[in-house]
């Protein structure tokens, strides 16, 4: 203690004595060191500042479109359709149409200023339309002030993007393309001193500190554009004395460098203003399509008060969440604004009373169509990196058809709430998929029952066994073969049993459980029996049968076993769909597609993806087949969807159900829509539902909204239609009493009967109807 | 401009045409063949027909609005085929009345159905505005030698009037600009499904099948091919 207390003083005091001197030196050093580190700091955010600032900003993730809306003369397009369309498009209903957005209706017609909007094959113009309709068609296209018009486009709607990691997305706006006091207003609002201050405002500091001090809080920041854009655009977000040093001193470098107008262009595109679940907003071009659906151009001063009101707390003032706290922000920007004589009183009153005039949900929301944007996102990863999706701005450009996709949903969620009652259907899933079989583009996808669910894609992922979707194929295969096979030939429908290479039994059964005797060929498609169909595809080949299979198009390598002949292979609905693709379009193959094209950032050409057809069958062969499953919707296990359906519309199609009605499916076409559904359960449980009572409720239902075109496929030069007598399958003449037209491949007709002397008794006749219209 | 006078040589020469009555042969053959690789190799390979003064066996519509090049269309002799595919069938009976003799998307005989054609020059107002007009923008593109607008502006046709064999026929002759061979004849097929009793129109398609079978090295089909195009002529 004491030995340590002697010893103590005398460094102490030659400590004191020597410390006073060479602390002055070293403070003169310090302060060089100091000076030459802050060069040294300046220089170097110097090089920050410019490098970001210099090169390319931010990344943009790819956006997708659905297809433009095409409107000519004569399309078949319900106003009512139309009119979802423009609202979704962020149109807004006016009495005159004055600009791009703008739209105004009539009991008959719509007058629309369209935006414009740059394609692959050349830019359209934004153009004041006038449409006419006449029932449920376009009965005149013209452009108002300038005659008739053939064809024009409306934009695309904006369906969804490719989001990287970090999930920021924006869309890139520049200074001239802002609306009418947006930058006022922000300056007025946040920084008013923007255009005379140097990157930091000392008087803004000032009046920060003032006013922090009286009101006892923190209340005001008194950051300028200038360091708020450096704070968001370099700087993490801790708030600590050497960040603020750092944030002012990069500030005043950005000022050095770069004018004030560029300076505000990338605040504006560089803001937070919302948070849409894993994605955030950044920008005011992309916080307008958010939260208004509407172009940053058009927006109108209450909106633009709106948005720059948000500025301040993005959540707090979310006007979808908190209405009344965004209205109540929204008012006070606006009188900021006639506080300072930007707008006149009476402008200020007026945009007050208007609403809040948000759009419903993000339209442009990743989470609206999640089924179709997986199924493009899919696509595009075999063509391009994952950066250049998510950093490069491309857009692309799709065959989604927002109105069949809408109809669909509604299909799928309204048939299902009527088959609710059935024991079990409220664990039934489902999954559809919608193209148009004329151009083999997908229009819709629903990879669940519930509209808009992001998880399970089942309209791609769920593989299910197909059953007797099956069954089309092996008829083409037969038809293929006229001199062995038409459609009156006759087939058993009898019990067989096969046994197979590993020794087990297949003992196939009809639904019924009943067996029919002696069928048309016809008739054991379009009732689904599935006796005659084993039998008939034994006598084929299951090889054959798996033959015609990989020419319709399906890619999978299954095993030639007798089983297949019922459907045991299973299919997701897609490939399904991309199978009675080349059914419904005479035997033209079509690889199913999503894209269209894309284009750079630039609106540059990129790529397309083109319509590629390929024959597989011969026309004939294809024809007899479709005329087959148009007797299954006329007459068979299809029948039903003629509840739903005029009887004008001919379609054709398959029902298809598996053990224990595991899944129900059905597919169907038009002439230019076809659609397959599948309902079952993820578990792969029992449900209550066959393919006619599920999945063809679901699809008819879908079918009646949509009104597709007739399917009238062209008689193929091989195929005549010869009058046949419907009870025996032999020729005979029209006028006889039991003659009916049956198509064949030249060639392979009945040999035409003798004339009729003595016409069959009535009553046998009628007995023959009953039993074929059973 | 070329190409506009050898195809009406084309159909000078070869005249009027049918196609055989016999199943199309089908074909496997399509090599995935990039959108981007287009070569004009068009001129650089000239059809067997030698150029001939037009004659009325095809209609050469005038494009309207300073467009470079005339538009190419055909003459539908017998019945004009609707840009629509429109429905043929009576509807509703079937299902109601206890006869059942065909399917109403089935009816026969298979003449297609729509406006009557008033005969001469008014043939080529069978085109509708829509597909006229887009045809036009395609041809505009295709002098400039943009390939790939014109057969997206094509496409863009197509999707309007699916079962207008002179859409398909365009594209399939932007395919063979494009060096495309096998799409162009598959694309001809397709149209020729769709041209029955459009005698000159199947002709031209049926060369245009025989250029892509030369191209592609196939000589005996290319002759083949010729000889459809002449017979019925």
């Amino acid at each position: 203690m004491s030995r340590s207390g002697g010893r103590s003083p005398r460094p102490r005091r030659k400590g004191s004595r020597g410390r006073f001197a060479p602390l002055w030196g070293w403070a003169l050093k310090l302060s060089l060191v100091g000076l030459v580190i802050l060069a040294g700091v300046a220089v170097y955010l110097d090089a920050v500042v410019q490098e970001k600032f210099s090169g390319k900003r931010w990344t943009v993730p790819a956006k997708v479109y659905a297809r433009p809306l095409e409107l000519f003369e004569g399309q078949k397009l319900d106003k009512d359709d139309f009119l979802t369309e423009l609202e979704a498009l962020g149109y807004r209903r006016e009495k005159a149409v004055s600009g791009p957005g703008d739209m105004s209706v009539a009991s008959n017609a719509v007058e629309l200023h369209t935006r414009g909007f740059q394609f692959y094959e050349g830019a359209e113009e934004a153009r004041h339309l006038r449409v006419r309709f006449a029932g449920d068609k376009v009965a005149g296209l013209s452009r108002v002030g300038a005659g008739d018009l053939a064809v024009a486009r409306l934009e695309p709607l904006l369906i969804g993007g490719l989001y990287p990691a970090h999930n920021e997305d924006r869309i890139l706006i520049q200074i001239d393309q802002v609306p009418p006091y947006l930058i006022e207003t922000l300056v007025a609002v946040e920084d008013r001193e923007f255009f005379d201050h140097f990157g930091v405002s000392p008087k803004s500091i000032a009046r920060a500190m003032w006013v922090n001090l009286t009101a006892g809080e923190l209340r005001q920041g008194g950051s300028t554009l200038t360091q708020q854009l450096v704070k968001n655009f370099y700087l993490t977000s801790d708030r600590t004395l050497v960040r603020k040093a750092t944030e002012a001193m990069m500030a005043v470098l950005l000022e050095l460098h770069y004018d004030k107008e560029e300076i505000l262009e990338a605040y504006l595109n560089e803001v937070f203003l919302g948070q849409d679940g894993r994605r955030a907003i950044h920008g005011f071009g992309l916080a307008s399509q958010y939260f208004f659906s509407q172009p940053l151009a058009e927006l109108k001063l209450h909106q633009v008060a709106l948005l720059v009101g948000m500025v301040k707390g993005p959540t707090y003032y979310n006007p979808r969440r908190h209405p009344e706290r965004a209205l109540e922000r929204r008012n006070l920007v606006i009188d900021v604004l006639a506080e300072q004589a930007i707008i006149t009183p009476e402008q200020a009153a007026a945009a007050k009373q208007r609403p809040l005039d948000v759009s419903r949900r993000g339209s442009m929301a990743d989470s609206s169509y999640p089924a179709f944007l997986d199924l493009v996102k899919r696509q595009l990863r075999q063509d391009y990196r994952e950066e250049d999706l998510t950093e490069e701005g491309l857009r692309i450009f799709t065959s989604f058809d927002p109105i069949a996709q809408s109809k669909a949903e509604r299909a799928m969620t309204e048939t299902l709430k009527r088959l609710g009652n059935r024991k079990g259907a409220e664990e039934v899933e489902g999954a559809m998929v919608v193209t148009n079989p004329e151009t083999g583009e997908v229009q819709a996808l629903l990879g669940s029952r519930q509209p808009g669910f992001a998880g399970f894609n089942r309209a791609l992922d769920a593989v299910r066994p197909i059953g007797s979707l099956i069954k089309p194929a092996i008829y083409l295969t037969a038809l293929e073969r006229p001199s062995q096979y038409t459609l009156t030939t006759v087939i058993e429908d009898e019990p067989l049993s096969v046994k197979g290479a590993d020794g087990q039994v297949w003992k196939p059964q009809n639904y019924d459980r009943q067996a029919h005797g002696d069928v048309y060929l016809y008739q054991a498609l379009a009732n689904s029996y599935n006796l005659s169909t084993a039998r008939l595809g034994l006598e084929l080949g299951v090889p054959n049968v798996l033959k015609t299979l990989q020419r319709l198009g399906v890619e999978r390598d299954w095993p030639a076993y007798p089983s297949m002949l019922l459907g045991a292979g299973a299919l997701t609905p897609v490939e399904v769909a991309g199978m009675y693709q080349t059914l419904a379009n005479g035997g033209f193959n079509t690889p199913l597609r999503a894209i269209r094209s894309v284009l750079d950032a630039e609106g540059e050409p990129l790529k397309r993806y083109p319509f590629r057809i390929e024959q597989r069958f011969d026309p004939g062969a294809i024809y007899l087949t479709q005329y087959g499953m148009q007797r299954v919707m006329r007459e068979g296990t299809g029948r039903s969807a003629y509840n739903q359906l005029p009887a004008s519309l001919a379609v054709a199609g398959k029902t298809g159900t598996t053990n224990d009605s595991r899944d129900s499916w059905f597919a169907g076409f038009s002439q230019d829509l076809l659609a397959v559904v599948w309902l079952g359960r993820d578990d792969n449980g029992k449900t209550p539902l066959t393919g006619a009572t599920g999945a063809l409720q679901v699809w008819a239902d879908f079918m009646r909204r949509a009104d597709p075109l007739p399917l009238d496929p062209p008689v193929p030069d091989n195929v005549h239609y010869v009058w046949v007598d419907a009870r025996t399958g032999q020729g005979t003449d029209s006028n006889c009493p039991d003659a009916v037209q049956m198509p064949y491949i030249r060639g392979s007709e009945p040999p035409p009967g003798p004339g009729c002397g003595l016409s069959a008794p009535a009553e046998s006749v009628m007995d023959w109807v009953r039993g074929w219209l059973q | 401009m070329n190409k506009q006078w050898w195809l009406l040589a084309v159909l000078a020469v070869s005249g009027c045409a049918t196609v055989d009555r016999g199943a199309i042969p089908v074909v496997d053959a399509s090599a995935p063949v990039s959108e981007g690789g287009g070569r004009p190799s068009y001129q650089a390979n000239p059809p067997a027909a030698q150029p001939a003064a037009p004659t009325d066996s095809g209609v050469v519509v005038m494009v309207p609005q300073n467009a470079g090049a005339p538009l190419q269309t055909f003459p539908a002799p017998e019945q004009g085929l609707p840009v629509e595919p429109a429905p043929m069938s009576t509807p509703g009976q079937w299902g109601a009345s206890s006869q059942p003799p065909q399917m109403p998307g089935m009816t026969q005989p298979s003449g297609p159905s729509g406006v009557p054609s008033a005969g001469g020059l008014a043939e080529d107002e069978q085109l509708d505005g829509p597909v006229l007009a887009l045809l036009t923008t395609a041809q505009q593109q295709q002098s400039g030698g943009d390939l790939n607008g014109a057969a997206s502006s094509l496409e863009r046709a197509q999707r309007i009037a699916p079962r207008e064999p002179q859409v398909l026929y365009r594209l399939a002759e932007v395919r063979l600009a494009q060096g495309d061979v096998a799409q162009t004849e598959q694309l001809a097929r397709r149209a020729l499904s769709y041209a029955s009793g459009r005698p000159a129109l199947q002709a031209s398609l049926w060369n245009l099948i025989a250029q892509a079978r030369e191209r592609m090295g196939d000589a005996a089909g290319a002759a083949q091919a010729r000889e459809r195009a002449r017979v019925g002529a």
